[in-house]
C-alpha cells in the first residue's frame, strides 16, 4: 500500500516536473478522495499549491455527496470550482425530461452533432451517451479550454472495468488536447479502502449504507446492505448497483429466449 | 366527457389461435365481439419483439422514428445498450392526447420502464427492475405495494415449473384486475389501456399444451385463456354500459411453435464475416473489430462493420451494398436438414424510414416458421435445441376494433391500428 502511494506521488511529481496547468477532477467518490488526499500530502510535503479542484455537477447528484463535498472541502480548506451544463440543467428538472434540441444553445447542439446525435429531441440522462457528453464531458472540456489547462488528474483505477485495464499513467486526449494522469491506476478497491481506514481519510457515508460506486442518483443503487468495504468484492463486482444492472435485465430476457 | 377508448392488449397471442379458441367456446366474449366488429390479423413489425412492437404502437410510428429496433441495440464503440422507456425518441400518443388535455390510463404496458411524467396513470410492464420506477404517478405506490404487485412472474422458475407458471399467471391476472378495478373510477381518463402479458410467457413455455388437445397442460392453458376472456369481458360490458365509444384487442407480434434455434452470430463466425477477442465471449462486446465484416443483435438484425458507423469498423461505404449481397446469400441459402430457414431478407430501407435510419440495423431475417434466430453469442453451433416452445412470428397478430362506426378500415399493421386509435381524438 504504502508502495502504492509513493507510486502516486512519482506520478504526481513527474506532472508538476513539468509545469503542466492542471486540475483534479473530484467526485466525492471514495477514488477521486483518496487522490485528492494524496494530492494535498504530496503537494504539503513540497510546499507547492494544488492543482485546481473541479466538481462536475450533472445535476443528479446524491445529497449525501453534496454534504460530503462541502465538509470535506472546509475541513481541509479547499476551493472548489463546480461545472455543470447550465444550459440545459436550467430547462430540466426530472430524469426523463425533454428538451427541444433546437431551444438548446448553439454550443450544445454543435456538441450533439459532433456526436451524431440527430434526433430532435433531448432526453435528460446523465448516463446515457447523449446526456454523459452533455452533462459531464462537455462543461469539463470548456473548463480545459477556457483556462488553458494542459493536464488533468483523474482517480480511476485499472481494476474498475476491463476497459481500464490497458490503461497509462499519462495519456494524451485530443479535442480538446490535454493529458490525462492517473496517479492510482495500480490501486485495487481493497488497497483503496485498506489505505482510507490506515490514514483515517474520511469517505462519503454512502459507502455505509452499501453502495460500492457511486453514479447519478436515478441510476446508482446500493448493491448490499452491508458498507461497501465489508462486501465479497470477489462475488459482487464493484459497479454492480451502477447503470442498467444489466445483468438482472439479461436474466429477464434469457429467461424467455431472447438472448 | 369527450371520446373513450378502452385497449386490451394480449401479448403474443396469434390470430388463428384466438380465433380457434372462440369457435371452440373458450373465449366465448371474443367470439361475441368478433360478431360484432371488424377483427383479423396483421402485421407487426420488424423485428417481432415486444420491445419494438409495443412501442411502434404506443408511438404510432415505425422504428426509424421512435428508435427502437429492439431490446439492446449497440454503440459506435460496440458497447450493449438495453433500451428503455427514456430511449423512445418521439412522444407517445398518451403525450399527444395529453397535450389536448386529455388523459389516459395505461396498466402493464411492456416497454415502458423506468416511468416519466406522465398524463395520466402509467404502469410499466417487462421488462422493469424497481417498483417505484415502474408507476407513475409515485402517489400510487402504496397501493401497488399493498396488494405486493408485481410486474412480472419469475421467469426462470415460471420456465422450469409448469405447476408455479399457471398458479403465478393466475395471481398476475387477478392483480392486474386489482389495479384496473381501482384505477377505472378513481381516475379521469379518455383512453384506458391494459395489457396482459401472461398469454406470451405461457405461449413461451407451453405452447404445445395450447395448440394440441393431448398436450400436458391443455387443461390448465384452457383456463388461463378463459379466465383471460372474462376479464375481457368484464370491462368491455362496464365500459359499454358507460357509453365508452371505442374498443380496440389487439396482440403485438404472432406465435407459432418452435422446432429449432438459429444462432446467426455463430454462423457468421463459421463463415469468417465475424471474429472475437477471446474463445468464449459472452457478449457481442467482446468482438475483434479489426477482422469483423457483419454481426447480428437479437434476434436476427445484421450490423456490417462500418468505417463510419462504428469506431473501429473495417467496410468501407463503397463495399456496403457488396457485403451485404454476400450476407444476403448466405442467408438464403441456408438450410437445416434440406429446409429453407430464412423466409426473407430485408434490407434496412425497405422496412424502416425516418430519421433515425442511421440506428437502424443494416438487414433484418425473417424467419421459417418453426426457426428461432438468436443474437446470443455464448455456446456452440448454429442450431441448436430449446426447452421452449413457441416463438414470435411478425404476421398473424391480432387486431379487434369494436366501434359503432361502420366505415372503419381493417388496419394493414400495428402502426396504421395506432394511428386509426389516435386519429380519433
Amino acid at each position: 500500500m504504502k508502495e502504492k502511494i509513493r507510486e502516486a506521488h512519482k506520478v504526481i511529481a513527474e506532472a508538476f516536473e513539468k509545469h503542466y496547468k492542471s486540475i483534479l477532477c473530484w467526485t466525492g467518490g471514495k477514488d477521486s478522495t483518496l487522490l485528492l488526499w494524496i494530492m494535498i500530502r504530496f503537494c504539503e510535503g513540497e510546499g507547492l499549491s494544488l492543482p485546481e479542484i473541479v466538481f462536475i455537477d450533472d445535476g443528479d447528484v446524491f445529497p449525501e455527496i453534496w454534504d460530503f463535498i462541502n465538509s470535506t472541502s472546509k475541513k481541509w480548506n479547499l476551493k472548489v470550482t463546480i461545472l455543470k451544463n447550465q444550459d440545459i440543467l436550467q430547462h430540466v428538472q426530472e430524469i426523463g425530461d425533454r428538451i427541444d434540441v433546437n431551444k438548446l444553445s448553439k454550443e450544445n447542439q454543435n456538441e450533439l452533432r459532433k456526436i451524431g446525435y440527430s434526433e430532435e429531441v433531448f432526453t435528460y440522462e446523465p448516463e446515457s451517451y447523449a446526456g454523459n457528453h452533455l452533462l459531464k464531458t462537455v462543461p469539463l472540456n470548456q473548463h480545459i479550454v477556457q483556462n488553458g489547462i494542459e493536464a488533468v488528474f483523474t482517480a480511476i483505477r485499472r481494476d474498475e472495468h476491463p476497459a481500464r485495464r490497458e490503461e497509462v499513467f499519462f495519456s494524451n486526449r485530443e479535442e480538446p488536447p490535454h493529458i490525462r494522469i492517473h496517479p492510482i491506476l495500480n490501486f485495487t478497491e481493497r488497497d483503496v479502502w485498506n489505505t482510507i481506514f490506515e490514514y483515517k481519510i474520511p469517505f462519503c457515508s454512502l459507502y455505509e449504507k452499501g453502495y460500492r460506486s457511486i453514479g447519478a442518483r436515478y441510476n446508482t443503487r446500493p448493491t448490499d446492505s452491508k458498507p461497501a468495504w465489508l462486501q465479497d468484492f470477489d462475488l459482487i463486482p464493484e459497479r454492480a448497483g451502477r447503470g442498467q444492472n444489466k445483468e438482472q435485465i439479461m436474466d429477464k430476457l434469457r429467461a424467455l429466449g431472447y438472448m | 366527457m369527450g371520446f373513450k377508448t378502452l385497449i386490451i392488449g394480449l401479448d403474443g397471442v396469434p390470430c388463428s389461435v384466438i380465433k380457434e379458441l372462440a369457435n371452440k367456446g373458450v373465449m366465448p366474449c371474443i367470439k361475441d365481439l368478433m360478431e360484432q366488429s371488424i377483427w383479423g390479423a396483421m402485421e407487426v413489425c420488424l423485428p417481432p419483439l415486444s420491445s419494438v412492437s409495443w412501442s411502434s404502437f404506443m408511438t404510432a410510428k415505425n422504428p426509424a422514428d421512435h428508435g427502437i429496433y429492439g431490446f439492446t441495440d449497440i454503440t459506435p464503440e460496440y458497447k450493449l445498450h438495453f433500451n428503455s422507456f427514456l430511449d423512445i425518441k418521439t412522444s407517445t400518443l398518451f403525450d399527444r392526447l395529453g397535450e389536448k388535455g386529455l388523459r389516459s390510463v395505461v396498466i402493464n404496458l411492456p416497454s415502458t420502464y423506468p416511468t416519466r411524467s406522465f398524463p395520466g396513470v402509467l404502469i410499466s410492464g417487462f421488462w422493469s427492475l424497481e417498483l417505484k420506477k415502474s408507476v407513475y404517478p409515485s402517489s400510487l405506490l402504496p397501493f401497488l405495494k399493498e396488494i405486493n404487485y408485481k410486474v412480472d412472474i419469475d421467469l426462470p422458475r415460471a420456465r422450469e415449473d409448469a405447476k408455479y407458471l399457471f398458479e403465478s399467471l393466475r395471481d398476475t391476472l387477478q392483480m392486474r384486475k386489482k389495479v384496473a378495478e381501482y384505477l377505472w373510477d378513481r381516475e379521469e381518463w379518455n383512453l384506458f389501456m391494459l395489457v396482459v402479458t401472461g398469454t406470451d410467457r405461457l405461449q413461451h413455455y407451453q405452447f404445445k399444451s395450447l395448440i394440441h388437445k393431448e398436450g400436458i397442460w391443455h387443461e390448465e392453458v384452457m383456463d388461463y385463456y378463459r379466465e383471460v376472456d372474462e376479464l375481457i369481458e368484464h370491462y368491455v360490458n362496464l365500459f359499454k354500459s358507460q357509453g365508452g365509444d371505442l374498443v380496440v384487442i389487439l396482440s403485438d407480434h404472432g406465435f407459432t411453435e418452435l422446432k429449432k434455434e438459429v444462432y446467426i452470430n455463430s454462423l457468421l463466425e463459421e463463415k469468417g464475416f465475424l471474429k472475437f477477442k477471446n474463445k468464449s465471449p459472452d457478449f457481442i462486446s467482446e468482438l475483434d473489430p479489426k477482422n469483423t465484416v457483419a454481426f447480428a443483435l437479437d434476434p436476427a438484425r445484421i450490423y456490417v462493420n462500418l468505417k463510419d458507423r462504428f469506431a473501429e469498423g473495417i467496410v468501407s461505404q463503397k463495399d456496403f451494398d457488396k457485403v451485404r449481397q454476400q450476407l444476403q446469400e448466405l442467408f438464403d441459402n441456408l438450410n437445416f436438414e434440406g429446409q429453407k430457414v430464412v423466409k426473407m431478407v430485408k434490407m434496412k430501407e425497405e422496412i424502416y424510414s425516418g430519421k433515425l435510419m442511421d440506428k437502424a440495423p443494416d438487414m433484418v431475417l425473417v424467419s421459417e416458421d418453426g426457426f428461432d434466430f438468436k443474437g446470443a453469442v455464448n455456446g456452440a453451433g448454429v442450431f441448436r435445441d430449446s426447452d421452449l416452445e413457441g416463438m414470435h412470428t411478425f404476421d398473424n397478430a391480432f387486431y379487434l376494433i369494436h366501434t359503432k362506426d361502420n366505415s372503419v378500415k381493417p388496419p394493414k399493421n400495428i402502426v396504421e391500428l395506432a394511428r386509426f386509435i389516435e386519429e380519433n381524438y
